[in-house]
C-alpha cells in the first residue's frame, strides 16, 4: 500500500481509491501514476491504492478514511458496477455517509481487460476518474426503493424440473400455479422405462412425485395451459394463462376411462404422440395409464362429433350421471398475481431428418432414441419387446452417437446425456434380447456420479464399442433386410461396415421451437445456441438477468435428471429467499416530472414500457407513478421540453461527468 | 511454396502449408476430433494409405514429410463428401488436400503418366485430352442451329456460353452441345461461344495439385471475357462453375454466373409447353459432387426432369449429399489406368450398380464428365440392354422434338 497522499483540505473532500485487483487492473493501469495524479485533482482529499478494495480491510480503509479524514464523497477505480457497486455503497453506508455517494469507474472491464498499451491505459484511467470526482461531488442522498413479494408462484413447464420445484415450495407453504402445455404432467421423463446410471424404474420414482402434485392443496395445476403475457415486476407479476379446452369437465370426470372403451372407434386408429407415433390410440384417450391429472381427454381433431356433429356419441352415453363430457367447453382466459416465475420448459428432441445420410424417414429400421424409450418400455407399443416396424426382431443393433450434437453441421455443443443413455439403450436392448449391440462413438463421456462404473458394466456384459462417427448408412445390397453401418473404427485404422437390423440414432437435446417467443413473452435472454441464458454461468446458474424469473431444467441447456432435479430445487431456493424477505430493494433510480415545466404534451404517457406515466387531468401535467417506475429513462430522453429528471442520472450529473471527462488537464 | 487461391470470395487470400495455422480456416485443422467420417465416407478411404483422417492427425504432429512421400492423395477425386459431413466444418477438398496434393506432385518420385499428359496437354492446348485448339468449336458445323463464335462476330451478346472441353469434344459431349443450343434457340437466347478462344476453367487441375496451371488458365481466359460484350455467362460443366463461383473471383470475375442446368430451370415455364413428347421410361439421377455437394444445386435438374411429361424419376440408394462420386473429379478423369493397377474398384460402376438396382431404364446426369463414365461403366458390367445413360439436354431435346 501507498502511504496516502493527503495533500488536500482535510474535511469535506473526495476520496480516490484505485484498486489493483491484483494484476487485472495493475498489470496494464500504472496504478500509482494514476493515484498521484487523483490526488492533484480538485476536491479530492485522499487518493489511495489497493490490492483487492473488496477484500474487508480495502473496505475498512474507506470507512476509517470517512471517520478519520471527514471525506463524504468516494470515488472507487475497479471493476464492474455490476460486481461490487452494492459492496461499496453498504461500506460507506456503514461509516455513515448516504449510500449513493460513491461513484464506481470501471477500470477493469473497460480498461485494463481490452487494453494493451499501458501508457494509453493509464491515461484513460486518469480521464475516467477525473470524470467521476467532478460528477460523486454533484450526487444527491438517494435511499432505495423496497417493493413487496407477492408469495404466489408461477412455475412453467411440468417435466420433473417443474415437478420438483413445485413441490419443494408448496411443501414451503407457498402457493404454487403450475402451467403444463400437454393434457399430463410429467415431459420426456414420463416416456422412460429405467433411467441411468442406476436403471432405476422410471414410472416408479416419478408417478409419487406426480399425484403428490395432484394431491397438493397448495397447487393449482393448469394442463392444457401457456401463458399468453407477463407484465410487471418481480414480486408483482400479473400474468395471463390461457387455458385450452379438454372436452372433459376435470371436476366430474372419475377417471373410469369407461368412455374410451365404449367410444364408436372400437379400435384405436389415430397415430399415439406419447408413444412416438409407434402405437395408436382413440380420439378419447388418456395419454397414459399414469397421467396426471387422471382425467381423459378428447382429440377435436378426430373426434366424430367435432367433424361432422353426428357422431352417437356412446362416449357420453356411458359416463351418463357424471357428465364429464362437455363437447362445448370453452377456453378460458385466467388472470394471475405471482411475485416471481420459475420457467422449467424442458427440451426438444434433434430432428434427425436433417442428417440425410442417417436414412432416418428413409428406412424404417432407423429409429430414434426417443422411439426406442417407448419400445423397451413394458408399458409402449410392444409391451418392452423389441420389435421391428416390420415385425422382425433384430439380431443386432447399432446405435451412434451425437447425433445433432458436437456437429458443425447442426449443433456444436455436446448434449450430455446421449452417451449415457446410449449405454442405457445398449444394456435395456441386450437384457430384453438375443441382440448383438454396436454403440459408434466419438468420444465416450460418463462424467456424473456412478457413469462411468455404468460404461463399465455394459462394456462387460459384452456391448462392441466402435470409436468412430457413422458417415454413412444404407441397405445391404446383399441383404436388403439389414442396414449396413459405415464407419472407420478409429483405433484399429480399419473401415467397417456393420451390417445391423436396427438403427438407433442418439439425437441431441435442443431448445423448444418456440423458446425465442418463450424468451420474449418472460423477458429474458437466450445463450447463441438458444437455450435460457443464466444470469452467470458459476454463481447465478438459476436466475435470469430478469429479476425474479428462474431457470430449472433442460430448458436451461442439456442435462441429465439429478441435475435437473438439483437445478429445480435451487430455483425454488431463490424464489422462496425473495418470498420470506417479503420485499426486493429496488435502486432508486426513478424518473420524475417538474410539473413548473412540463407543457402536458403527453408525448411521455405511450412511450412507458411499464405504463407508470398518466396525466393528471386537473393540472394538465404529466406525473409519474414511483412505485412503477422501472428508471429505463426512456421518457427522460424523450420530453421535448426536458421536463423529466431522472434519479441519479440527473442532467447536471451526467453533464459534469462529460465536462470532467474532456477537461484535459 | 505451395500455394492456393482461397475459394472463398470475396477475401483474396492465400494459405499455404507454412501459413496454415494462420488463417482461421487453416487453424479449423488443429479441431479435428480424429471421429474418421472422412476416411469413412470418401469413396477411395479403403485403399489410401494415409485417408484423410490420418494425413490431418499426422500433418497436426509435424509428420508433414511421411504425408508427402505416400501417394495416397491421388485418390482423391475431390467428391467433397469429407468436406460435407466433417462435424467440425474443416474443409478438406477444397483447401486442405490440393495444399497437400501440389506438394506431393512435386516430391512423388514419378506421377502417372496419363495425369502428367492431361496436365501437359492444359498447358499447351487448353484441354486435357491433346485435341487442337483450333477445332474447339468444331461441333457447331455439325448443329443444326447456327452457333455465334464471338472471334467471329463479336457483336454484344446476351449470354456467353461457356462450352469447356468435353461437351467441346467428347463425341457424346458434342451431342449435349447440340441440344443444349436447340434449347437456347427454341427459347429465344441470345448467346453466343468463345470457340477456339476458349481453354479449360481448369477446376480439376487446382484439385489435382497443379494450382500454378490453373492460376495460368484463369487469367488467360479472364484476358478473354474482358475482349467480348456480354450481360451473364452460363457454363455447361459444373467444374468450370465451380471455378468461375469461387476461385476465379481472386481474379475480378464477377459476371452474372449460371449453371446450364440452373439456367434451363429458371426457364421451365417457357420450356414446359414445348415439352411434348411423351416418356415412357422410368430415370434416375445421378448428383454430381461439384454441382451437388458443393454447390448445393440438388432440386432444378429433378425439377427439369420431372417436367417431362411421363417420366418417372427413381431415387437412387445414395443421393443428394450422399452422392457417390462418379470418380472423375479432382484429376480422376485422367487416373483410370492408374486406379486399375492398384486394384480398385471403379466408382462410375459402383455408381451404375446402384443406377440398375433402382430399376430405372434411364440414368440421367448433368455433368459432361460423366456420360463417357457411365456409359462405359454400363457396358463394362454388361447393362447396354437394360439401361442407357442421357444428358438432361438430350432428353429435354427428345421430348421438345416428340421422339419419344
Ligand atoms: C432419449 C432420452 C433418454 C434419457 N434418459 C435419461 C436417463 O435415463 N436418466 C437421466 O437422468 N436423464 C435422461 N434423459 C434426460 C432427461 O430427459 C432430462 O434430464 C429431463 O427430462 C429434463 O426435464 P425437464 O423438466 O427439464 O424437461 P422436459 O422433460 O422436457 O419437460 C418439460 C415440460 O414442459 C412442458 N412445456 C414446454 N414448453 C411449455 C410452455 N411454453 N408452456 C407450458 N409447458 C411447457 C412440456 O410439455 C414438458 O412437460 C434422457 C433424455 C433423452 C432424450
Ligand atoms: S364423441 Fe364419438 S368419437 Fe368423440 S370421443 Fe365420443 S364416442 Fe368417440
Ligand atoms: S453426450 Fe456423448 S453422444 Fe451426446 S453429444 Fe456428447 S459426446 Fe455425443
Ligand atoms: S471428418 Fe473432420 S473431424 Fe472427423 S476425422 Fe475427418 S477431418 Fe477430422
Ligand atoms: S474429397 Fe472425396 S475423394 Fe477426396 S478425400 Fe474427401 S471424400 Fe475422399
Amino acid at each position: 500500500m501507498d502511504p496516502a497522499n493527503t495533500n488536500k483540505a482535510s474535511t469535506g473532500g473526495t476520496g480516490v481509491y484505485v484498486c489493483h485487483c491484483g494484476t487485472n487492473i495493475a498489470g496494464i493501469v500504472d496504478v500509482h501514476v494514476v493515484v498521484e495524479y487523483a490526488a492533484t485533482l480538485p476536491s479530492v482529499a485522499i487518493a489511495r491504492d489497493y490490492k483487492y478494495l473488496c477484500s474487508t480491510p480495502g473496505q475498512e480503509l474507506i470507512k476509517q478514511d470517512i471517520h478519520e479524514h471527514g471525506i463524504d464523497r468516494v470515488v472507487v477505480a475497479a471493476c464492474s458496477p455490476c460486481l461490487h457497486e452494492k459492496t461499496f455503497r453498504k461500506a460507506i453506508a456503514d461509516a455513515g455517509l448516504n449510500p449513493y455517494f460513491v461513484q464506481i469507474v470501471n477500470l477493469r472491464e473497460h480498461d485494463s481487460w481490452v487494453h494493451t498499451d499501458h501508457t494509453a491505459a493509464t491515461q484513460k484511467a486518469m480521464d475516467l476518474i477525473r470524470a467521476a470526482v467532478r460528477r460523486v461531488r454533484i450526487h444527491k442522498p438517494l435511499n432505495p426503493k423496497r417493493v413487496s413479494v407477492h408469495p404466489d408462484v408461477l412455475v412453467v413447464g411440468g417435466g420433473i424440473a417443474g415437478i420438483h420445484a413445485a413441490l419443494t415450495l408448496a411443501d414451503a407453504g407457498k402457493h404454487v400455479y403450475l402451467v403444463e402445455r400437454d393434457a399430463t404432467i410429467g415431459g420426456h421423463m414420463a416416456m422412460f422405462d429405467k433411467t441411468f446410471p442406476t436403471l432405476d424404474c422410471a414410472a416408479c420414482i416419478l408417478t409419487p412425485k406426480m399425484t403428490a402434485v395432484q394431491a397438493h392443496p397448495k397447487i393449482t395445476l393448469w394442463t392444457l395451459s401457456e401463458v399468453t403475457q407477463v407484465d410487471g415486476y418481480v414480486g408483482n407479476y400479473k400474468v395471463t394463462v390461457k387455458r385450452k379446452p379438454r372436452f372433459v369437465l376435470e371436476d366430474a370426470c372419475v377417471g373410469c376411462m369407461e368412455c374410451i372403451e365404449a367410444c364408436v372407434y372400437k379400435q384405436a386408429k389415430v397415430p399415439d404422440e406419447f408413444n412416438m407415433y409407434l402405437g395408436k390410440r382413440k380420439p378419447i384417450y388418456i395419454p397414459f395409464p399414469q397421467a396426471v391429472p387422471q382425467v381423459v381427454v378428447i382429440d377435436p381433431e378426430t373426434c366424430i362429433e367435432f367433424k361432422s356433429g353426428k357422431c352417437k356419441k356412446t362416449c357420453v352415453e356411458v359416463c351418463a350421471d357424471r357428465k364429464a363430457i362437455d363437447f362445448h367447453q370453452p377456453e378460458k382466459i385466467e388472470t394471475i398475481d405471482v411475485g416471481t416465475i420459475i420457467l422449467a420448459t424442458g427440451f426438444y428432441t434433434f430432428n434427425a431428418k436433417r442428417i440425410p445420410y442417417y436414412g432416418y424417414g428413409t428406412y424404417p429400421n432407423v429409429y430414434t432414441a426417443l422411439e426406442v424409450e417407448r419400445l423397451v418400455n413394458s408399458a409402449g407399443p410392444t409391451g418392452g419387446e423389441i420389435v421391428l416396424r416390420d415385425g422382425r426382431r433384430p439380431k443386432a443393433v447399432g446405435i451412434v452417437h451425437c447425433v445433432g450434437s458436437r456437429d458443425e453441421n447442426t449443433n456444436r455443443y455436446c448434449s450430455r446425456v446421449c452417451c449415457m443413455y446410449s449405454l442405457k439403450l445398449a444394456h435395456l436392448i441386450k437384457e430384453r434380447s438375443e441382440a448383438e449391440v454396436f454403440n459408434f462413438y466419438i468420444d465416450m463421456r460418463t462424467p456424473g456420479k456412478g457413469f462411468e462404473e455404468f460404461y463399465n458394466r455394459v462394456a462387460e456384459e459384452g456391448t462392441h464399442f466402435i470409436r468412430g462417427r457413422v458417415a454413412d448408412i444404407y441397405p445391404d445390397p446383399q441383404d436388403q433386410g439389414r442396414l449396413l453401418m459405415c464407419a472407420e473404427d478409429t483405433l484399429m485404422g480399419v473401415i467397417c461396415k456393420v451390417p445391423v437390423d436396427m438403427v438407433i440414432l442418439a439425437t441431441g437435446l435442443e431448445p423448444q421451437p418456440d423458446a425465442q417467443e418463450i424468451r420474449r413473452r418472460f423477458h429474458i435472454t437466450c445463450s447463441m445456441e438458444g437455450f435460457f441464458l443464466e444470469r452467470h454461468p458459476k454463481l447465478a446458474p438459476v436466475s435470469t438477468f430478469t429479476d425474479g424469473v428462474f431457470l430449472a431444467g433442460c430448458c436451461q441447456g442439456p442435462k441429465d435428471i439429478p441435475d435437473t432435479v438439483a437445478q429445480a430445487g435451487a430455483a425454488a431456493a431463490e424464489a422462496l429467499a425473495l418470498i420470506d424477505a417479503g420485499y426486493v430493494e429496488q435502486e432508486p433510480y426513478t424518473a420524475s416530472v417538474l410539473e413548473e415545466e412540463c407543457s402536458g404534451c403527453k408525448t411521455c404517457i405511450p412511450i412507458c414500457p411499464y405504463q407508470a406515466i398518466t396525466l393528471l387531468e386537473d393540472k394538465k401535467k404529466a406525473n409519474i407513478n414511483e412505485v412503477l417506475c422501472k428508471g429505463c429513462g426512456t421518457c427522460v430522453a424523450a420530453c421535448p421540453s426536458g421536463s423529466i429528471q431522472q434519479n441519479f442520472f440527473e442532467d447536471q450529473e451526467i453533464f459534469a461527468e462529460i465536462e470532467g471527462l474532456l477537461s484535459y488537464a | 511454396m505451395a500455394t492456393v487461391a482461397s475459394p472463398h470470395p470475396p477475401g483474396a487470400f492465400e494459405i499455404t502449408l507454412e501459413n496454415l495455422f494462420s488463417f482461421p480456416q487453416g487453424r479449423r485443422v488443429l479441431t479435428c476430433l480424429q471421429c474418421g467420417t472422412c476416411t469413412a465416407t470418401c469413396p477411395y478411404g479403403v485403399g489410401m494409405q494415409y485417408p484423410p483422417r490420418r494425413i490431418i492427425g499426422m500433418l497436426r504432429t509435424g509428420q508433414l514429410e511421411k504425408v508427402l512421400t505416400s501417394d495416397s492423395l491421388l485418390s482423391c477425386v475431390a467428391c467433397y463428401a469429407c468436406t460435407a459431413k466433417c462435424p467440425r466444418g474443416i474443409e478438406l477438398t477444397t483447401v486442405l488436400l490440393p495444399l497437400l496434393k501440389e506438394q506431393m506432385l512435386l516430391s512423388l518420385p514419378e506421377v502417372p503418366s496419363e495425369l502428367q499428359r492431361a496436365l501437359e496437354n492444359m498447358l499447351r492446348y487448353g484441354n486435357p485430352m491433346g485435341e487442337s485448339p483450333r477445332k474447339r468449336a468444331a461441333w457447331a458445323k455439325t448443329s443444326s442451329i447456327p452457333i455465334r463464335i464471338l472471334p467471329e462476330d463479336p457483336r454484344t451478346t446476351d449470354v456467353l456460353w461457356f462450352v469447356e472441353c468435353y461437351t467441346s469434344y467428347h463425341p457424346r459431349g458434342q451431342d449435349t452441345a447440340r441440344a443444349t443450343a436447340k434449347i437456347f434457340q427454341a427459347l429465344g437466347i441470345d448467346f453466343a461461344i468463345l470457340g477456339n478462344e476458349e481453354k479449360c476453367a481448369g477446376e480439376c487441375v487446382r484439385l489435382s495439385g497443379e494450382p500454378g496451371l490453373h492460376n495460368t488458365l484463369m487469367e488467360y481466359n479472364m484476358q478473354v471475357f474482358r475482349k467480348y460484350k456480354f450481360n451473364s455467362i452460363v457454363t455447361s460443366c459444373p467444374h468450370a462453375y465451380d471455378a468461375f463461383r469461387y476461385s476465379y473471383r481472386t481474379a475480378g470475375f464477377d459476371y452474372e454466373l449460371r449453371l446450364a442446368t440452373t439456367f434451363l430451370a429458371q426457364h421451365l415455364e417457357a420450356l414446359r409447353p414445348m415439352l411434348r413428347g411423351k416418356a415412357g421410361y422410368t430415370v434416375t439421377y445421378h448428383d454430381s459432387c461439384c454441382m451437388g455437394r458443393h454447390n448445393g444445386f440438388y432440386e432444378e435438374p429433378r425439377t427439369l426432369l420431372q417436367a417431362i411429361p411421363g417420366i418417372k424419376l427413381v431415387e437412387m440408394t445414395h443421393n443428394r449429399v450422399n452422392t457417390i462420386c462418379c470418380g472423375g473429379g479432382g484429376g480422376g478423369m485422367w487416373l483410370d489406368t492408374y486406379y486399375k493397377a492398384k486394384g480398385y474398384e471403379r466408382l462410375s460402376e459402383r455408381r451404375v450398380k446402384e443406377a440398375v438396382a433402382t430399376g430405372a431404364d434411364v440414368l440421367a446426369v448433368a455433368c459432361p464428365y460423366e456420360i463417357s463414365r457411365f456409359e462405359d461403366a454400363v457396358k463394362v458390367l454388361g447393362y447396354d440392354k437394360r439401361m442407357i445413360v442421357r444428358d438432361i439436354t438430350e432428353l429435354l431435346v427428345e421430348s421438345m422434338e416428340g421422339e419419344i
